[in-house]
């Protein structure tokens, strides 16, 4: 896990090429399935853990901070999370437009970040800056629509773990992520490609 | 070739089917606030009848289908109501009726009523889910959000080109799993699974995106091979959804 | 210029001088030198070995370097007139249509119809035009009727003669087809080769074809352009001044040529009557069957029995259930019904660890059996002490020296190169069981007789070999017995 800047283009590239829209899709997509492989087997187990359950939950996380990482794009982190939400929603579709509203708004959240940065810084403190975001964004949902009678100081406690979890799950493995899809030759002709 | 009817067209060509997808889930999601402003025990009962009803009846939906959707169900709601009840502050509460007490644990009767709220917002949560995730056809949802929401067409039909790699994504990912086991590994799940899985998925999504733009994807002016209108359908369903709300509002 | 009006224009000519493609990110040109001058209607068929830069000079010829497929293109390339790589590629996607190799990565829609429409509507039809001409390609391509179904549960040929049909329905004035079989089974290259035959017969369109299988290609073209491995010219005519003069160069360079017989068939047998010498049996299936949860059976009531150091062939067209039944045999599936014994034991009982030594099982794409980020890592993997150290010298035997390729990311590796390390993979344990499936897909015929050698050789030490796959002339070359698949059960008689 580097912790030095990785800069982007001087001026970020703002046109979407398809490449880019279909790319940014398919990794949302496949978060997704991998998010419903996984809830197959550990759904019991995240039943169980109640509102600890962000720490099964995180890995849905990722693509709102890997697809912007490798596109560097406006709109990267919304669009690759409304996809893995809508994968969740077609397929194990139990919450169906919750899925979505969750998806919308911790998209959104690690959307936010990005933007406050013009797009253009796109080092390990931004990264995880956008992941805690993005579980916050999540912390509030799951508490407003699910857990609303827990004491507050439990609510707190959840929070403070979700965010300790988002940074090394999602910021850490994105940067992790990223480096070894860039090693496989997979990113060539992308911003985030570039090492 | 005889074309028969398949259940998905049943579904498709039934009157909640043929709805406008983003009426259907404008209404869901306000229900969703709607239930989230409230710990009454009967809003939730009834948004989840109406939920199961309408699937049924309206969206033609078998009831096979919506009872396996449905399944998962049961875990989550006692997992939520658990842990409300427990983890409730009235709990600690010296004037509260005691419900129950069991060493360090003390269940008194507002938790438990906050519990059993809160599971069953969950089964209306999740039958509106399971609803609406039946009777609502991906293509069509897609139509709708560019020709009424005005997404950008490219993005839309770029995500739903994406959609059609679920099941082959699938398969990579068991193939995946599948090596590890017999090279001796005993864990299938591994990092590692999940960057094969990746390049897969961007491998795939490159070839797409050439195919995509050899079919002129990214001409301007694309013309459109089906047409999304708003129907007195749309205004039927919406008007129904909005008594629904109504209902719930007036039962906390 | 605009996009064409609705099928109207005709086949158009495609002039190539001098031209080169070079994938962005690399010095070398995957291809270069190329000139041909190809008539209306006409045919055009590249051949060549793998790496050759065939899909690459295809897609240029498609217009879709520089602008869809990042590179750099040299020489003179003109599609009716209008250059590639020029200020407007709209004008090419206009008169051209593509049909790719992978079936399921050209899927847009998930309806038939609508996939077919999409082509369309990029050109802008109306509406009236395209509710009428798409049950027309769809009929054309040889899938009447099948507007409303869902295209992911099409098999592998129906999948491709809806890119056809995706690709023919704006009538273009250009047909490039990129080794458009090279994913289907014999029965479903068949059924696309005579569409593309009616296509090419009525002159409807110019086609320029990428495909290595050469008793459907070579028939078809009016001109056979043949590269090099190195990504040059060998040779330019039309098919008989190729067989005649050039048809040794082109077999020595790796080009699979028409007219060349299969190997016999082995004997078909259910069960080791035919094995060697009385040798003990290592894999005993009994009245295996098998399905999905909740989906049709796959595999019903199938006997099948290997014995040690015996080769099998398990043949059958795609979904007949040979790779079930190749994944229930080691241990990765459970049957539903019946009983699967590797050296007597339930094989999806057995632990990873022991498996591992018992069976090894390689994938028809390496890619997706890749645990590691090298090559080194990934011969290693979960290896003991002691095997790790002859592990190197099984790398050295199949061409993948650890001290050369070793630090290398198996991703980057050439399809060949990743083929033979996912042999390695599997016989550095030296398994008493080796399962492949479809080994041979889209390989020329250099890498195939490598593959054959590198069988014959690994083998000598007394695994037994079963081979799920539809390549009748693999199994042909590799195997002493067949056991034919049809429908899920296994099927009597002769091929």
């Amino acid at each position: 896990m580097s912790s030095a800047p990785i800069a982007g283009p001087a001026v970020p590239e703002a046109r979407w090429r398809t490449r880019d829209i279909v790319v940014t899709a398919v990794i949302g997509v496949a978060f997704g399935v991998v998010f419903w492989a996984w809830g197959l087997a550990w759904s019991p187990i995240e039943a169980a853990l109640g509102p600890a359950r962000f720490l099964f939950y995180a890995v849905w996380l990722v693509p709102a901070v890997l697809a912007p990482l490798i596109v560097r794009r406006p709109g990267a982190a919304l669009f690759a999370e409304m996809l893995a939400a809508a994968v969740s929603t077609l397929i194990g579709s139990q919450w169906g437009p919750d899925t979505l509203l969750s998806g919308f708004v911790q998209g959104a959240a690690a959307e936010l970040v990005f933007a406050f940065t013009l797009y253009r810084a796109w080092s390990f403190p931004v990264l995880a800056l956008a992941a805690i975001a993005s579980a916050a964004a999540a912390w509030v949902h799951d508490w407003v629509l699910y857990f609303p009678q827990i004491d507050p100081a439990a609510i707190i406690l959840f929070g403070v773990l979700m965010a300790i979890s988002a940074v090394a799950i999602v910021a850490g493995g994105s940067l992790f992520l990223v480096r070894a899809l860039r090693q496989a030759g997979v990113l060539e002709g992308f911003p985030g490609g570039a090492p | 070739m005889i074309a028969v009817p398949t259940r998905a067209d049943r579904v498709a060509t039934s009157p909640l089917g043929r709805a406008n997808p983003l009426a259907t889930l404008a209404i869901a999601i306000a229900w969703l606030v709607a239930l989230a402003t409230t710990t009454d025990v009967r809003p939730p009962l009834l948004v989840t009848a109406v939920a199961i009803a309408a699937a049924l009846a309206l969206g033609r939906v078998p009831p096979a289908d919506l009872a396996r959707g449905l399944a998962p169900l049961w875990l989550a709601a006692l997992s939520v109501g658990f842990f409300n009840a427990v983890l409730s502050p009235a709990n600690a509460d010296p004037t509260a009726t005691v419900v129950l007490a069991f060493g360090p644990l003390r269940l008194t009767e507002p938790a438990l009523a906050a519990g059993i709220a809160l599971g069953l917002r969950v089964v209306a949560i999740v039958a509106v889910g399971v609803a609406w995730s039946r009777i609502t056809d991906p293509t069509h949802l897609t139509d709708a959000l560019v020709q009424q929401g005005r997404l950008a067409d490219r993005f839309a039909y770029g995500a739903l080109a994406a959609l059609q790699a679920i099941p082959w994504l699938a398969e990579d990912l068991v193939a995946l799993r599948e090596a590890r086991r017999m090279r001796g590994l005993r864990s299938t799940w591994h990092p590692r699974v999940l960057v094969g899985l990746l390049v897969l998925a961007i491998r795939r999504g490159d070839r797409l995106a050439v195919a995509m733009d050899a079919r002129g994807f990214t001409a301007a002016g694309r013309t459109r091979y089906r047409i999304v209108r708003w129907a007195t359908l749309d205004t039927v369903v919406v008007l129904a959804g909005l008594a629904v709300l109504a209902g719930i509002v007036a039962l906390r | 210029m605009g996009l064409a009006a609705e099928g109207r224009a005709g086949p158009v000519a495609v002039v190539a001088r001098d031209v080169a493609v070079a994938y962005a990110g690399r010095a070398e040109p995957a291809v270069a030198g190329v000139s041909f001058d190809l008539a209306p209607g006409a045919c055009l068929l590249i051949v060549g070995p793998s790496g050759s830069g065939k899909s690459t000079l295809a897609r240029a010829v498609a217009g879709l370097v520089p602008w869809s497929v990042p590179g750099r293109l040299g020489g003179l390339l003109q599609v009716d007139g209008i250059p590639v790589g020029g200020p407007d590629p709209g004008a090419l996607v206009a008169r051209v249509g593509v049909v790719f190799q992978d079936p399921s990565s050209q899927l847009v829609m998930e309806r038939v119809e609508d996939d077919v429409a999409f082509g369309l509507e990029g050109r802008r039809w109306s509406r009236p035009a395209m509710g009428g001409r798409v049950p027309a390609a769809l009929a054309e391509a040889g899938l009447p009727g099948f507007g409303r179904r869902r295209t992911a549960r099409l098999s592998g040929g129906e999948q491709q003669r809806l890119a056809l049909a995706g690709a023919f329905a704006p009538r273009p004035g250009l047909l490039v087809l990129d080794e458009p079989t090279a994913n289907l089974d014999p029965p479903g290259a068949a059924a696309f080769g005579a569409r593309l035959a009616a296509i090419r017969d009525a002159r409807s369109a110019t086609i320029v074809l990428v495909e290595h299988r050469a008793e459907i290609a070579w028939p078809l073209a009016d001109l056979v352009l043949a590269l090099g491995a190195d990504g040059r010219p060998l040779a330019l005519g039309t098919p008989d001044v190729l067989l005649t003069r050039h048809r040794r160069a082109l077999a020595d360079a790796g080009v699979w040529l028409p007219d060349e017989p299969f190997p016999p068939l082995p004997a078909d047998g259910g069960d080791g009557d035919g094995s060697p010498g009385g040798a003990p049996r290592l894999v005993e299936a009994r009245r295996v069957g098998f399905a999905y949860a909740r989906g049709l059976p796959v595999l019903v009531d199938v006997d099948a029995t290997v014995a040690a150091g015996e080769r099998v062939a398990l043949l059958g067209p795609n979904g007949s259930g040979k790779s079930t039944l190749a994944r229930l045999l080691v241990g990765l599936l459970r049957p539903t019904a019946g009983s699967v014994r590797l050296a007597g034991r339930d094989p999806a009982r057995v632990a990873a660890r022991d498996l591992a030594r018992l069976a090894g099982y390689v994938v028809q794409d390496p890619e997706r059996g890749f645990l590691a980020d090298t090559v080194e890592g990934e011969v290693l993997a979960g290896l003991t002490p002691a095997e790790r150290a002859s592990a190197g010298d099984v790398a050295a035997a199949l061409g993948l020296p650890l001290d050369g390729f070793g630090a290398r990311n198996p991703y980057l590796l050439s399809g060949g190169e990743q083929r033979r390390l996912s042999l390695v993979s599997q016989l550095v344990r030296r398994p008493r069981l080796l399962v492949l499936d479809e080994p041979t897909f889209g390989q020329d015929r250099r890498t195939y007789a490598g593959l054959l050698a590198l069988l014959r050789e690994q083998l000598e030490g007394g695994a037994a070999l079963v081979a799920a796959t539809h390549d009748l002339r693999f199994a042909g070359d590799v195997a002493g017995r067949t056991i034919r698949l049809a429908g899920g059960r296994i099927a009597e008689g002769a091929p």
